[in-house]
C-alpha cells in the first residue's frame, strides 16, 4: 500500500513542479515586497499566503495519489455538490458586494467557484469519454454545453464575469479534442460575435455575409441552417434596440466596462495606474521594493488582480518575460501530457486544466496591460488568495495524477 | 471506465500548442511595448503621479538710501496652500487646519474657491501664518492631505518715510501678463511683480530667481518623503539697489507737504541724483504689501485728490514765472534786448483791445531785465516778447529739458508741452490765435505745461550753467548734459538775478533764505494761474556750500503765491540739508 503510493509519486510527471514553484516564489517575493516596504504587520498578504501553502500542498499530495477510478465514479456527485456550493452564497449576505464567498467562520471565507472550475472539467471529461458521441452531429455538443453553461450562468450572476469566462473556456478545446467540427464550435461563439458586431453597420453586414457563407458551406438541414442564420441576425438587430433603451448612465457603465480609459477616475483609473506601473518599470525594473506606483499605493488591488504590475514595475520586463516562459512551459507540458495520456478521460482533464491556466494567465495579464477591461481575475501561483491558491495546487495534483504513465 | 482511447489527430494537437504559444507571445509583446517602447511616457507619468514640485520664492532685493539705510525690506510670512488634486476630503482638512490655526473653515473654503486655478497648482488657503500656528499644523500633518505651506517674503517699509510713488508696489501677475510674456516659465501664477515705481523699473535686478523643492506624495496626497533623483535648486535672492534718496530729507519734505497737494523734488544739482521726491497726497506703501484687497483698492481709486497720481513725473502744470529765465536767455542770446533796456510798469498793459495785468497791482515803475526777474514783473516780458520768434523760444525751452522726458529711471513720466507756431495753428487755426498768446507764454502761462520733474532738471541746468547729469534715482553711467549755446556772461547774469531774488530787499524769494553760514542760494518764485482754481505756488532754487550744490523744486497745487507758500518749504529743506554734519560725505 505505502510502496504503491511511493511508486505513484515516483512515476508522476514531477517536472511540472519546477515552473510551478518558480512562479510561486516570484509571487511570494512580490507579496513580501509589499508587506515589508509598506510596513504591514502580520497577518498580511504574504504571511497568509505562506499559511495557505500548507493546505495547498496537502491537497496537491492527496489528489495526486487519489484513485482515478474513484474520481471517475463519483464525479457526477461532486458536480452536484459543486453546483449547490456555488448557489449557496446567494442565500447568505453579500461579501464585498458579491455572492462569491461562503463564510466558514471569522476571517475564513471560501470561494466555491474556484474548485467548481475543475470539477466541471472532470465532469465534462467523463461525459465526453463515457459516451461515444458522434461528433459530426451538432446535437452531440448540446449536453456538454449544458453541463458547462449551468454553473457558468450562476457564477455570472454572483457576479463574477472573470470566473464565468474561465469556467466556460475549457469546453471549446475539450470538444475540439474529441473531434468536434470547427464549424460547431464556431456556432457556439457566433451569438457573441453577432452582438459585438451589431454596433457598426458595415461590420455587421460583413459578419452577416460571413455567417451565411459558413452555414451554407457546412450544408446543414434547411430548417436548422435558416434558424441558425436568422437567430443570429435577429440577436444582432435586437441588441442595439436594447442598448438604446438603457439610460445614459447605464450605457456609460457598459462603455467604461469595455473601454475603461473613458473614465480616468473610475475603473479606468485602475488600468491607467497599472499600465503606468508596468511601463515605468522598463527592462530591469525599479528594483525590488522600490516600486513607487506600488508602494505609494497608486496601484490598486496590487496583491491579487494587479500583481503582474508589481512584478513589472519592480523587476522589469525581464521578470515578466521569464514568468511568461514558465507559464508557457507549464501549460505546454500539460498539453503534451494530455496527448500522451493512454485514455480519453485523462487527456480531456489535462486539456481542460491547461485551458483554465491559460485563461487565467491571458485575462489577468491582458487586463493589467490594458488590453482588456478590468475583470478581477487572479494569476495562478502568484496572486494572493487562499481559495485560488489551493484550487491551483489541486489542479497541479490532478495533472500529476492523470499525467502519470500507467504502470499497472 | 477509462475505456475510450485517447485518439487525437496531430493537427489538432499542434493547433492547440500553437494557440497557447500565440497567447503568450501576444502578452510578451504587450509587455515589451509598455515597458521598452513606451518606457519614457510611463516613467514621466509615474513621476507626475508622485512628484510634487513647489517653488521656493527668492527674497526680493532691498531698496536702500544713499547712506545704505534700508527703505524697503522683506520679512518672512508663511502661506498655506492646498493642492486641488491631492486634497481628498476638503472638509476634513479644513477642520484640522482650523483646529491648529484658529482660522475659520469658512474663510479657508472661500479662499480656496477664489484662488483655485487647477488641480495640480497649489491654491492659497491662508496667509500671514505665525510660527506657533505652523508648529501646531506640523503636529497634525498626518491628518492632512495635499496641504503644504511656503515661506513667502513680504515687503516691509521704513516707517520714517512713505515715498510711495518712487518705491512703487508689487502686484500679483495677471494671467494675461503670464501668457504675453515671452518665456512663460519666468513668472507663474501667484508671483508678485513690481507694478510701479522703482519696484517696476528695477524688477529684473530685485526679483532674483526662484528655487524648486521636490517631494513625493502617495495616492492620498500625503507627503511621503523626499525624492532621491531630483536635485532641489536653491533660490537666488534678488540684488539690493542703492538709491540716491536721503531718508531724512525725504522725511522732512513729506512732513512739509502734510495735508497739501503738490510736488517737491530735491536733487544734487551736479549729479542729477534725486535726494527727495514727494507727490502729495500719497498713500502708505503698506497698502500694497502682499496682495491688495479689492476694497482697499477701490477706496484709493475713489479719492478725488488722486493719491495714486505721481504728480512729480506725471502731473503737468503751467510753470508761471519760474519760466522767465528761459525767456530772458532767449532775449539776451538773440540780442532782442540789452540788460539796460527799461520798461515802465504801471501794473497793467494794453495790447490791442486786451488789458494784461502785472501781478503787482500798482506796478514796478522803471524795470530792467534783472529787476523783471527779481521782482517778477510781467509787464516787462509782455513788451519784450513781441520781438521774439515763438519757435526759437521753443528751441531754447527744449535745451532746458522742457517738452521732453527727463529719462529718469521710473516707469512712467509725461513730457509736458512747449507750444510752437505749428502747435497753435493746429489748435486754433492759422488766424485763430493772436500775438496775445505770446504774452501769456512769456510769463510761463498759456499753452505751456511742465512736470515738476522737468522743472527739477531745468533748475539743475540753471544751477550748473548747463553742465549736469540727467535726473536719476539709482546711479548709472549716463551722458553729460552740456549746453553750449549760452554765453558765460549770460549764465552769470541769470545766476546773479536768481541770487537777487533771494537777497534783494524786494526779491520775491526772500522767504526761502535759511540763513545758514557759508550757504549761498539762488531761486525764482512762480505763481501760476490755472483753470482749476487758486494759483499754483512754485519755487525753484539751488544752494551751494563747500562745493556741494543741491536744487529744490516746490510746487503747491492751488497753494497761492510762490513766495509765500512754496519758498518757506524750500528754506526748511536747505536748512536741514546744509546744517546736517555729514551732508557732503554721505553723497560720496
Amino acid at each position: 500500500m505505502f510502496s504503491e503510493l511511493l511508486n505513484k509519486i515516483k512515476y508522476s510527471p514531477n517536472l511540472i513542479l519546477l515552473p510551478t514553484l518558480s512562479l510561486l516564489i516570484l509571487g511570494l517575493a512580490s507579496l513580501y515586497s509589499i508587506a515589508i516596504v509598506q510596513e504591514q504587520p502580520p497577518p498580511n498578504a504574504f504571511s497568509k499566503q505562506i499559511f495557505f501553502l500548507i493546505p495547498a500542498f496537502l491537497f496537491l499530495l492527496v489528489i495526486s495519489v487519489l484513485s482515478k477510478r474513484l474520481i471517475h465514479k463519483y464525479i457526477y456527485l461532486f458536480y452536484g455538490i459543486a453546483i449547490l456550493a456555488v448557489i449557496y452564497p446567494f442565500f447568505g449576505d453579500k461579501v464585498s458586494g458579491t455572492y462569491r464567498w461562503i463564510n466558514l467562520g471569522p476571517s475564513l471565507t471560501v470561494q466555491p467557484s474556484e474548485v467548481a472550475k475543475w470539477i466541471i472539467v472532470i465532469t465534462l471529461a467523463r461525459f465526453l469519454s463515457d459516451n461515444n458521441l458522434q461528433m459530426k452531429n451538432f446535437n452531440s455538443i448540446i449536453i456538454p454545453f449544458l453541463i458547462i453553461i449551468f454553473p457558468t450562468l450562476i457564477v455570472l450572476n454572483q457576479p463574477d464575469l472573470g470566473t464565468a469566462f474561465v469556467m466556460m473556456s475549457p469546453i471549446i478545446p475539450m470538444l475540439f479534442w474529441v473531434g468536434a467540427k470547427p464549424l460547431h464550435l464556431f456556432l457556439i461563439l457566433a451569438p457573441l460575435f453577432s452582438i459585438l458586431f451589431a454596433f457598426n453597420v458595415v461590420v455587421f453586414y460583413l459578419w452577416a455575409f460571413i455567417l451565411g457563407l459558413i452555414i451554407y458551406m457546412s450544408r446543414p438541414k434547411i430548417f436548422i441552417g435558416l434558424s441558425l442564420y436568422f437567430g443570429n441576425i435577429f440577436l444582432g438587430l435586437i441588441f442595439p434596440l436594447l442598448w438604446n433603451s438603457l439610460r445614459p448612465y447605464q450605457q456609460n457603465r457598459v462603455l467604461t466596462f469595455i473601454n475603461p480609459e473613458l473614465d480616468p477616475l473610475g475603473a479606468g483609473y485602475h488600468i491607467i495606474q497599472s499600465k503606468t506601473a508596468l511601463g515605468s518599470g522598463g527592462f530591469l525594473g525599479k528594483g525590488w521594493g522600490a516600486g513607487t506606483q506600488t508602494h505609494l499605493k497608486f496601484l490598486p488591488v496590487q496583491e491579487s488582480d494587479f500583481i503582474v504590475s508589481v512584478i513589472g514595475e519592480e523587476l522589469g520586463f525581464i521578470a515578466l518575460f521569464a514568468m511568461l516562459c514558465f507559464f508557457a512551459w507549464l501549460i505546454i507540458k500539460i498539453i503534451i501530457l494530455a496527448i500522451n495520456a493512454s485514455d480519453r478521460f485523462s487527456g480531456l482533464i489535462l486539456i481542460g486544466i491547461a485551458t483554465i491556466f491559460l485563461s487565467h494567465v491571458f485575462v489577468n495579464c491582458a487586463m493589467s496591460a490594458g488590453l482588456m477591461p478590468v475583470k478581477g481575475l487572479p494569476l495562478p501561483f502568484i496572486s494572493y488568495g487562499g481559495s485560488f491558491l489551493i484550487s491551483s495546487f489541486m489542479m497541479i495534483g490532478l495533472v500529476l495524477n492523470f499525467g502519470r504513465e500507467e504502470i499497472y | 471506465m477509462l475505456r475510450s482511447s485517447n485518439s487525437i489527430s496531430k493537427t489538432r494537437f499542434w493547433i492547440i500548442i500553437a494557440f497557447t504559444l500565440f497567447i503568450h507571445i501576444i502578452l510578451a509583446y504587450r509587455f515589451f511595448q509598455l515597458q521598452i517602447l513606451d518606457y519614457d511616457i510611463y516613467t514621466k507619468r509615474s513621476n507626475s503621479n508622485r512628484i510634487r514640485a513647489i517653488s521656493i520664492p527668492a527674497p526680493r532685493g532691498l531698496i536702500r538710501d544713499r547712506k545704505g539705510e534700508i527703505i524697503v525690506d522683506n520679512y518672512p510670512t508663511y502661506v498655506l496652500f492646498g493642492i486641488g488634486g491631492d486634497i481628498v476630503n476638503k472638509e476634513n482638512n479644513y477642520s484640522v487646519i482650523s483646529k491648529a490655526t484658529g482660522i475659520d473653515t469658512l474663510i479657508l473654503s472661500k479662499n480656496y474657491n477664489k484662488n483655485f486655478r487647477n488641480r495640480f497648482l497649489p491654491t492659497k488657503l491662508a496667509k500671514d501664518l505665525t510660527i506657533a500656528q505652523l508648529s501646531r499644523l506640523e503636529e497634525s500633518k498626518n491628518m492632512l492631505t495635499g496641504v503644504i505651506y511656503k515661506q513667502f517674503p513680504e515687503r516691509i517699509f521704513n516707517p520714517k518715510i512713505r515715498a510711495s510713488h518712487v518705491l512703487g508696489y508689487l502686484k500679483e501677475v495677471s494671467q494675461d501678463f503670464i501668457s504675453s510674456f515671452e518665456s512663460s516659465d519666468k513668472y507663474q501664477h501667484g508671483d508678485l511683480i513690481g507694478w510701479s515705481g522703482l519696484e517696476k523699473q528695477y524688477e529684473s535686478i530685485l526679483r532674483g530667481k526662484k528655487g524648486v523643492s521636490y517631494f513625493q506624495v502617495d495616492v492620498f496626497g500625503r507627503e511621503a518623503g523626499k525624492v532621491r533623483e531630483e536635485e532641489n535648486s536653491l533660490p537666488h535672492p534678488g540684488k539690493d539697489i542703492y538709491t540716491t534718496l536721503d531718508i531724512e530729507l525725504q522725511e522732512l519734505l513729506e512732513a512739509e507737504f502734510e495735508g497739501a497737494k503738490g510736488a517737491g523734488v530735491v536733487s544734487n544739482a551736479r549729479t542729477g541724483g534725486i535726494l527727495a521726491y514727494v507727490s502729495a497726497p500719497d498713500y502708505t506703501p503698506d497698502l500694497f504689501t502682499g496682495l491688495i484687497s479689492q476694497k482697499d483698492w477701490e477706496f484709493v481709486l475713489a479719492d478725488t485728490n488722486k493719491p495714486l497720481l505721481d504728480r512729480v513725473a506725471n502731473g503737468t502744470y503751467p510753470p508761471g514765472s519760474i519760466y522767465k529765465m528761459i525767456v530772458a536767455l532767449e532775449l539776451l542770446e538773440n540780442k532782442k534786448v540789452t540788460k539796460e533796456w527799461e520798461v515802465f510798469c504801471t501794473g497793467s498793459y494794453e495790447f490791442y483791445d486786451r488789458v494784461f495785468h502785472c501781478w503787482s497791482e500798482f506796478g514796478h515803475g522803471k524795470v530792467n531785465l534783472q529787476k523783471a526777474i527779481v521782482e517778477s514783473c510781467d509787464i516787462y516780458f509782455y513788451q519784450a516778447i513781441q520781438n521774439v520768434d515763438l519757435n526759437s523760444l521753443g528751441l531754447m525751452a527744449e535745451e532746458f529739458g522742457h517738452g521732453n522726458k527727463t529719462q529718469i529711471d521710473l516707469p512712467s513720466e509725461m513730457k509736458g508741452r512747449v507750444p510752437t507756431r505749428g502747435y497753435l495753428n493746429k489748435l486754433y487755426g492759422r488766424y485763430g490765435w493772436s500775438e496775445g498768446a505770446m504774452l501769456n507764454i512769456s510769463i510761463g502761462q498759456g499753452e505751456l505745461l511742465t512736470t515738476p520733474l522737468q522743472i527739477s532738471l531745468y533748475t539743475n541746468i540753471l544751477a550748473t550753467k548747463g553742465i549736469t547729469y540727467p535726473l536719476h534715482l539709482v546711479p548709472s553711467k549716463s551722458k553729460l548734459i552740456n549746453i553750449k549755446k549760452i554765453t558765460d556772461a549770460n549764465w552769470n547774469f541769470i545766476q546773479e538775478s536768481m541770487e537777487r531774488v533771494i537777497y534783494a530787499p524786494r526779491g520775491t524769494g526772500r522767504k526761502a533764505n535759511p540763513e545758514v553760514k557759508g550757504l549761498k542760494i539762488a531761486g525764482k518764485t512762480g505763481t501760476a494761474e490755472n483753470p482749476h482754481g487758486e494759483t499754483h505756488a512754485w519755487f525753484i532754487g539751488y544752494g551751494e556750500k563747500d562745493d556741494e550744490k543741491i536744487s529744490v523744486v516746490i510746487m503747491v497745487e492751488n497753494g497761492g503765491g510762490g513766495g509765500d507758500v512754496a519758498a518757506p518749504i524750500a528754506k526748511n529743506i536747505f536748512k536741514k540739508y546744509f546744517n546736517s554734519t555729514d551732508f557732503k560725505t554721505a553723497s560720496k
